[in-house]
């Protein structure tokens, strides 16, 4: 049976911080405009676009994962049928992209990372991308692909992180394996320790994952009639477009991006995938080009989530209240940069997890290995230690004869508290109740069904930055107008995932301007006709760009009443719009449309842009604690519950609820599906995701080898919405995105702790990993 | 991707079917197409002709036999097997181990003649024909034979059928056997078995739960499905209880051949194999003293 996800508003703490309670449409279970096309397959996405003459474009990989490449032949490539254009590295106008990478010790300082958009003298990971071909037909560019003849001289590897920093391991760059490192030094952690009643030392692994979105990396790329090399494509960034420019060498406002509905992101668009091909067979042949990389070659090359090392040192009190966390973080970078660094310092600032804990150091490196590359993914850091400090949180509370709540609840950060960088929490902190919500969610005790199978539960919370770190000033903007028939327009630069990014949009300018969301279109993601929103990644868009709406969208209001006003001969304040009319304190009413006749003969603008700036802030000193790196964070707790096969060491989820404080929710029928995806994801992480990489060599390249879970996999998830209200974006909302992917892993293995008493510190959680540990084998 | 080309034939009777598989020695059958079809996808085969074998007449058949077995065509869906009252009331582990095929669309489409002229070595119903001591009927361009299907499989994906041959049924011998017993570990629902256990315990008289045969087959846990001979040895003429379970469990623990690969390691497979194999046992036991 398939239970209902419940919305529960929780008043207590709504009530405490003033929720707005009197919408009319932010916070209905709104079904999105894009549901329906996407359900009944009318959404052109990516891959579904074609153009006369188009030609068809694919990338040649690496077979290796380190080697120099002394010859590239392409001669019997180019005569082969339908060929249009080969490219390598030679043909690419700039070929280096070098990009900043901080990481703020002296043992890195201030490093410059390169990647090539086409392998030059040699290959770091397999898969690279060697070699493009556009043909008439995709047949024909993978044959002419294969036919083109790579001399590769095998070079050494190194394949492990640890063993990429010890010294005389091969180096993947010239520069240095280290690409970056990150110190938290947070009080006297020697002298905390000594004060600790029970000392818990937890070493844990976390794997390589692929994004595995439905829809792989896709896109049409064509010369528009004035020249502007036009790319259509499935990305989470449509500022893409500038770094397409640099590779061609052309006038960034000479690239334009079109960015489509996705069949998915999880971060594995956020850095560039096709475009920058596209962009150099279209300008290369003048003509539309297709390409569209097959699932084996998006998990083959595609850059995954890191793997981590955590080791964890945790003292507490007898009373449970944890005083010191001495942790160490290794992530694998594989061959290129990407964002690692970014993704090492979410790790870094979220390492001790959502605990007021008064000493804590953190020693967090990442480094270049000639593995698959590793970059962005839904939870961006801040999710791998989840795994490692739920697992220590639950630890200690079995070594002190805790309950899980009661652990939480004794160590719960609060508004006023200092996080270990320095940063204070300034707005409220509902984990406590998020973490009694999600334990009694769970209901009766399942009874096991034989003798050898036994029932555990298992809490983790965690909490997740949301918008970007305060000193990249982020920004967004969005434009709101009316059409003269009083129909609405919002148009903004925003990449909508899946999420219901631009749908959330509509509910908002439909909610100021007081017109039916029917009456509302929306214009997204397109780099030249949409005011830029930035990037559809860390959990920002709502915050940012819903205020950047939001703000558009009152500001607008406030021009159209105040010639409301003076049509009508009363105050400003006498006016107001709902219902697609302007009515007065006293019963009048004007109609939208006369009104936007009015202001058109007033010369009143009917339309605005607004721009919202982040809070923004300089670059801290990690080490010496010195102040905000987010803008804030969104806290989350789920509870598990699941049975163990002792004699084979399988386990079932029985039984999942997710709850987290969103602020405010929007849609909380996004909401929940939110909730409900990150947590399967999380699930997925938790029991069987993994991509194996062998010494450098891919083995998991087909959804045969690579598991993800199915609906008959997971249990139905239990989604509890809690509103308080006190987020930073529009209507005191936090961003979802990325936070309900974290908990899932370490919710699972405390809950087989709990029915078995193993401890897990490996993921995914395998029946296997379960069977040792439990001595069966 | 999509498959390499090739040239696509319907024939409409068994003759004609064969004279294509004459005609190009790099000809395919195409069945359900279950297993090819992601093959020919991903070009891992690229066969000249696929030979669509849907239209022959007489090979969706399942018919009860005197003996009290079954003759079962090769087009038979597992879906048919699940949905036959006679697949469950003569052959209850041929119904079980169908239950276990993929998921409802594969089981939609999918055949008995193609599973196990695939020979997936972790595939459910190769192991189940052996553990019913099944025979396989074989037509090719000279004459129809019958062979045995414990020596059907040959190797991983590799049978005994001749190039220009094509399996058209499968007989399972009566009468019913009513001690089966059938398990299997898969990482996910639906997935191929990390390994599994298909067991017949057969009583010699009227005695309850007194053994005097037992065919115990393993699959994902060798190269082919894999009778167990020893842990079936030990059986005969036992009364089955927990504790001979779990012995024949170690005795086809330590005689099963599994392989290392990304799901799981060659140890992790032959502890399954151990304790499916007491779990199957205990099932076939129970199942006779019912």
């Amino acid at each position: 049976m398939r239970s209902k996800p419940t919305r529960a508003s929780s008043t207590d703490v709504a009530d405490a911080v003033g929720l707005e309670r009197d919408l009319r449409l932010v916070g209905q279970r709104v079904i999105r405009h894009d549901a329906r096309d996407k359900v009944t397959a009318a959404t052109a996405f990516a891959a579904d676009w074609a153009m006369p003459g188009m030609l068809h474009g694919v990338v040649l990989r690496s077979l290796y994962p380190s080697a120099r490449i002394k010859n590239i032949d392409a001669t019997r490539a180019a005569s082969m049928p339908g060929v249009a254009a080969i490219m390598t590295a030679k043909d690419v106008p700039r070929n280096t992209l070098w990009t900043d990478v901080p990481g703020q010790t002296t043992a890195v300082g201030s490093l410059r990372a390169k990647l090539h958009v086409l392998a030059e003298d040699r290959v770091r990971h397999q898969g690279e991308p060697v070699a493009l071909v556009a043909a008439e037909t995709e047949e024909q560019a993978r044959e002419a692909a294969e036919a083109i003849a790579v001399e590769y001289e095998l070079l050494p590897g190194v394949f492990d992180p640890a063993q990429a920093l010890e010294p005389g391991a091969p180096r993947v760059h010239e520069e240095g394996n280290l690409l970056a490192h990150w110190r938290v030094c947070h009080g006297d952690v020697a002298a905390a320790f000594a004060r600790a009643a029970v000392v818990i030392e937890g070493d844990y692994r976390t794997q390589f994952v692929d994004a595995a979105y439905l829809e792989p990396e896709s896109g049409v790329a064509w010369i528009d009639s004035d020249g502007v090399i036009t790319i259509r494509v499935s990305t989470q960034v449509i500022e893409h477009f500038r770094d397409v420019a640099e590779v061609l060498n052309v006038p960034q406002n000479r690239v334009r991006i079109i960015g489509t509905y996705l069949g998915g992101g999880f971060g594995g668009k956020e850095d560039v995938t096709v475009e920058v091909y596209l962009g150099l067979l279209a300008w290369k042949t003048g003509r539309p080009v297709k390409m569209v990389w097959s699932r084996q070659e998006s998990l083959l090359a595609r850059a995954k989530r890191h793997p981590f090392r955590l080791r964890y040192r945790t003292g507490a009190l007898r009373t449970g209240q944890i005083v010191a966390q001495e942790i160490e973080l290794l992530a694998d970078a594989g061959g290129y940069a990407y964002l690692s660094a970014l993704v090492l310092l979410y790790a870094t600032v979220t390492a001790a997890g959502p605990y007021r804990v008064p000493a804590v150091s953190v020693d967090a490196r990442v480094a270049y290995t000639n593995n698959v590359p590793t970059s962005a993914m839904r939870g961006f850091g801040a999710m791998q230690v989840v795994f490692g400090y739920e697992s220590q949180m639950e630890r200690v509370a079995r070594a002190l004869g805790l309950s899980p709540v009661e652990m939480r609840k004794i160590n719960a950060l609060s508004r006023g508290d200092t996080l270990p960088v320095g940063q204070v929490v300034d707005t409220h902190v509902a984990l406590p109740e998020l973490a009694e919500r999600a334990w009694a969610a769970l209901g009766e005790l399942t009874p096991p069904r034989a003798p050898h199978v036994k029932i555990g539960r298992g809490l983790a919370c965690n909490f997740q930055p949301y918008g970007r770190i305060v000193w990249l000033h982020d920004w967004s903007s969005a434009w709101v107008g009316f059409e003269m028939d009083g129909s609405l327009v919002v148009r903004s630069g925003v990449p909508d995932v899946g999420g219901g990014q631009a749908s959330s949009l509509c509910q908002i300018a439909a909610e100021v301007l007081g017109v039916p969301l029917e009456q509302v279109s929306v214009y997204i993601a397109d780099s030249a006709l949409t005011p830029l929103a930035g990037t559809t990644t860390a959990s920002r868009q709502l915050y940012m760009s819903g205020n950047a709406v939001l703000k558009a969208s009152r500001e607008l209001c406030e021009q159209l009443l105040k010639a409301a006003a003076a049509v009508l001969g009363v105050d400003r304040d006498a006016v107001g719009l709902a219902d697609s009319a302007v009515r007065t304190a006293d019963g009048r009413s004007l109609p939208l449309p006369e009104l936007l006749h009015a202001c058109s003969r007033m010369g009143v603008p009917r339309s605005h842009l607004g721009v919202y700036h982040a809070p923004a802030g300089e670059p801290v000193d990690l080490e010496k604690g010195a102040g905000k790196v987010f803008p804030d964070y969104t806290y989350g707790a789920h509870a598990a519950e699941v049975e163990v096969d002792t004699e084979t060491g399988v386990v079932k989820v029985l039984k999942l609820v997710a709850v987290h404080d969103v602020g405010r929710a929007i849609n909380p029928l996004s909401v929940e599906g939110q909730i409900q995806g990150g947590a399967v994801q999380g699930l997925g992480y938790a029991l069987m995701e993994d991509v194996v990489v062998e010494k450098g060599i891919n083995m998991t390249t087909s959804f045969a080898s690579y598991l993800i879970p199915s609906a008959v996999d997971v249990p139905d998830v239990r989604a509890i919405v809690v509103e308080s209200g006190e987020g930073l974006g529009p209507f005191g909302a936090r961003g979802i995105g990325e936070p309900p992917i974290g908990p899932p892993a370490a919710a699972v293995a405390n809950a087989i702790e709990d029915a078995t008493g193993a401890r897990l510190s490996v993921l995914p959680l395998t029946s296997e990993r379960l069977a040792r540990a439990l001595g069966l084998m | 991707m999509k498959p390499a080309p090739f040239t696509y034939v319907r024939p409409k009777s068994l003759a004609e079917a064969l004279g294509c598989l004459d005609d190009d020695g790099d000809a395919k059958l195409l069945a359900g197409g279950q297993s090819l079809v992601p093959l020919l996808n991903m070009r891992l085969v690229r066969p000249t002709t696929l030979v669509d074998i849907n239209a022959l007449p007489g090979l969706a058949t399942i018919s009860p036999t005197p003996d009290g077995g079954l003759v079962i065509g090769a087009l038979v869906r597992h879906t048919d097997l699940l949905a036959s009252p006679l697949v469950r009331e003569r052959t209850p582990l041929l119904a079980a181990a169908a239950a276990h095929v993929g998921h409802r669309a594969i089981r939609n489409r999918g055949t008995v003649g193609g599973s196990l002229a695939h020979a997936d070595p972790a595939a459910e119903l190769p192991a189940a024909a052996v553990a019913l001591d099944a025979t396989l009927t074989i037509v090719g361009p000279a004459a129809r034979r019958t062979i045995p299907a414990r020596d059907f499989f040959v190797g991983p994906l590799v049978t005994a059928l001749e190039p220009r041959e094509m399996l058209t049924e499968i007989e399972i011998p009566g009468p019913v056997q009513r001690g089966w017993g059938f398990a299997e570990m898969a990482r996910r629902a639906g997935d191929f078995a990390i390994a599994g256990v298909a067991g017949i315990v057969t009583p010699a008289a009227p005695g309850r739960g007194r053994s005097s045969t037992a065919r115990l087959v393993a699959f994902g846990a060798g190269d082919t499905p894999l009778r167990l001979p020893g842990a079936a040895a030990l059986l005969a003429g036992q009364p089955i209880d927990r504790a001979l379970a779990r012995a024949a469990g170690d005795v086809a623990a330590r005689e099963c051949t599994p392989r290392d690969d990304v799901h799981a390691t060659a140890d992790y497979r032959r502890h399954l194999v151990g304790v499916l194999t007491e779990q199957v046992v205990l099932d076939c036991a129970a199942r006779l003293g019912s």
